[in-house]
């Protein structure tokens, strides 16, 4: 049992909208700087495994929606969206640290 | 008599579903002359013995609208024995087209079906209005044979303009849409498409057009069908609760025609919505109308190790260990405190995607030699072998072999008692390839060696007659193909050769082979050693001829045109 929280970038270092690919433990993790605040997520979409990179699309503010079959997440909790009820998207807690933006893994 | 054609000693499979039996077919001028013991010469003979003959499987839910104008196969359709293909799927179609509206289409393809822009910019040659002028436009450059349903969306953006995707439609322009229905159906389209799926938009964000459409269009423009008593009508509604089959029920009963609707399928997070949605289509067809379900044959596998896993995030322990470092990870799933954790998110009743049963998840291969014993085993038999609980077994051999035991798991199609009462139900139509979608994103044309390999041989949901019925008559008898999906004198030559003991597909691949040498994914085929298609051989064990047969196949109210003319 533990904490870790484990940096994946510099504050300051994404533009608005951007999203950064980072290796998470072997695990392809996309970051996104979206009103003010980050938000990390798996760069596999949850219905088919589309990769979020190219088919990820960020909408009204803290929405994703996967252009492969137009599926949309909740940045915030990973809530599917469209359709309600449909696998809901790994999202990670990304928290500015100093200098850092870590994410925080708690088990 | 002396044929072109002569297949010797197959197992006759005929698509109707009845027992299948040892004979030769001979083939004369693109059709099935003759079937049983043969004597007469060939131009060509093949040698069919140990492997079935079966029609022509086809594929009736594809988009491959675009690729068909830059590649006469539709590949790899053939390579799985598929000989006939219906586009025009989910409202979407190339035509009927104005001057000056082809990019509000291109715009509603690139973001409901995942092709790329620059394909369909390169690769489409407009150069037609109707829709029974774009299907001119495929005469004579086919390898396969080609049927499509019109769709929705261009009908609205060809009456409409712009204005199609920001409002409903007047009375005058139901009207005029009407019209477009009845000159594409006169064209040979085999039906009508249309889309209401609320995921399904442009690329500007805007709904699909056929969104826009309220109930008395959509019934408007079936009744079209109605009065000419001919084509399906496929329907994409984002309309599969059990609330909404009063719908299907409406409007299958108003217009008596094949209603088609998406989809169904067992998936963990409602595992009971497949049997309901069976239970609430029967009376449909009990009344004499029918609605027909599609479903796919192509469980959502996933192959997994521990080392980089996505199984269990909706697990909150899980999931933060499995974005740990390797070493951490190990550490943390040998300890005894976390392993209790990873029970206890087990153990908690809230619905999710992942089954949570331990006799679904296998082990595929192992990476030590001394644990080979434990390949194919599902995890509960792997508990019992090891005298351990599962979830123990299954992190112990894992963290035994430095997370390197590759598993195996299935959520959606995963359970194989539904799956089988699915994929046997007369009520549902099999496959839902969407080939010439999602082009790089995945590649499902293997649904149908996919369902002979796996569901028929290896899990023995079905015969194999009943396989091939599902794959050809049940089909070509739906959607009205004329002499198509029987294996019988006077029928076309369509035909599949294939070993029932290896057929199966190959996991998708990437190929560079769309416009311009742009990327997409392939699915590749194993035991398929021939495919042809009016009665010339395509597809022999992996390569393509290059020989165009196919035909583009016109709906009923084409032929009743002809003849009547």
């Amino acid at each position: 049992m533990g904490v870790s929280y484990i940096p994946i970038a510099r504050v300051g270092e994404l533009a608005a909208g951007v999203m950064k690919e980072v290796d998470l433990g072997g695990r392809q993790v996309l970051l996104t700087f979206v009103e003010g605040k980050y938000f990390a997520f798996s760069k596999q979409c949850p219905h088919e495994e589309a990769d979020l990179q190219s088919a990820g699309q960020l909408i009204d503010g803290t929405k994703l929606r996967c252009n492969n079959h137009g599926y949309c997440f909740d940045l915030k909790t990973g809530e599917c969206l469209l359709p309600q009820g449909g696998p809901p998207l790994t999202v990670l807690p990304a928290e500015e640290k100093g200098e850092d933006v870590c994410i925080r893994l708690e088990w | 008599m002396s044929y072109d054609l002569l297949i010797r000693g197959g197992r006759v499979v005929d698509g109707s579903g009845l027992p299948s039996y040892v004979a030769d077919v001979g083939v004369k001028g693109g059709k099935i002359v003759e079937v049983g013991r043969l004597n007469g010469t060939a131009a060509r003979t093949i040698d069919a013995g140990g492997l079935a003959v079966s029609p022509g499987f086809i594929d009736h839910h594809t988009h491959l609208d675009a690729q068909m104008l830059w590649d006469p196969y539709g590949t790899c359709e053939p390579q799985h024995g598929i000989t006939s293909v219906v586009m025009g799927n989910c409202g979407l179609s190339l035509a009927p087209v104005k001057k000056g509206d082809e990019d509000a289409i291109v715009k509603s393809f690139v973001r409901v079906e995942a092709i790329p822009r620059f394909a369909l910019e390169q690769g489409v040659k407009w150069g037609w209005n109707s829709y029974g002028e774009y299907l001119d436009a495929l005469e004579g450059k086919l390898g396969i044979n080609v049927g499509g349903l019109v769709g929705h969306i261009a009908m609205r953006h060809n009456v409409m303009g712009e204005e199609a995707v920001e409002r409903t439609a007047t009375g005058k322009e139901v009207q005029q849409m009407r019209g477009l229905v009845w000159e594409a159906m006169e064209g040979g389209a085999l039906g009508l498409s249309t889309n209401r799926n609320e995921r399904h938009m442009r690329e500007d964000g805007k709904p699909v057009a056929s969104r826009l459409a309220d109930d008395d269009e959509l019934f408007a423009l079936c009744d079209v069908l109605a009065e000419h008593n001919g084509g399906v009508i496929e329907t994409i509604l984002g309309r599969n609760k059990i609330e909404h089959f009063k719908f299907y029920h409406e409007l299958a009963k108003r217009t008596q025609r094949p209603v088609l609707w998406q989809s169904l399928q067992h998936r963990w997070a409602e595992p009971n919505l497949w049997r309901e949605q069976l239970d609430a289509v029967a009376p449909i067809f009990r009344e004499g109308y029918q609605a027909y379900g599609l479903s796919h044959t192509v469980p959502l596998v996933r192959h997994f190790e521990l080392k980089n896993c996505q199984v269990f995030d909706e697990f909150p322990t899980w999931k933060n260990l499995m974005f740990l470092p390797v070493e951490v990870r190990k550490q943390a799933f040998a300890d005894g405190e976390t392993r209790q954790k990873l029970r206890d998110d087990l153990a908690n009743p809230a619905p999710t995607n992942f089954h949570r049963n331990w006799n679904i998840v296998r082990v595929e291969k192992v990476v030590k030699p001394e644990n080979e014993k434990y390949n194919g085993k599902t995890i509960a038999e792997l508990g019992a072998m090891r005298n351990q609980d599962p979830l123990d077994a299954f992190l112990d051999l894992a963290l035994e072999e430095d997370l390197g035991t590759v598993f195996w798991n299935a959520n959606n199609g995963g359970d194989i008692d539904a799956m089988g009462e699915i994929l046997r139900s007369p009520y549902v139509l099999i496959g839902t390839s969407d080939a010439g979608a999602h082009v790089q994103f995945g590649a499902d044309f293997g649904y149908c060696t996919i369902l002979l390999g796996m569901w028929v041989r290896e899990r023995q949901v079905m015969s194999l007659e009943q396989a091939v019925h599902k794959l050809t008559f049940h089909v070509a008898s739906i959607f009205g193909l004329q002499d198509r999906g029987l294996l019988r004198p006077g029928y076309a030559a369509d035909l599949a050769i294939f070993d029932p003991k290896t057929v199966n597909s190959h996991e998708p691949e990437w190929a560079h082979d769309y416009p311009a040498g742009s990327k997409r994914l392939i699915q590749r085929s194993v035991g398929m050693h021939y495919t042809i298609v009016n009665g010339t051989v395509i597809h022999e064990d992996s390569r393509m001829s290059g020989d165009l047969p196919g035909q583009v196949l016109r709906g009923p109210l084409y032929r009743q045109q002809k003849v009547a003319a």
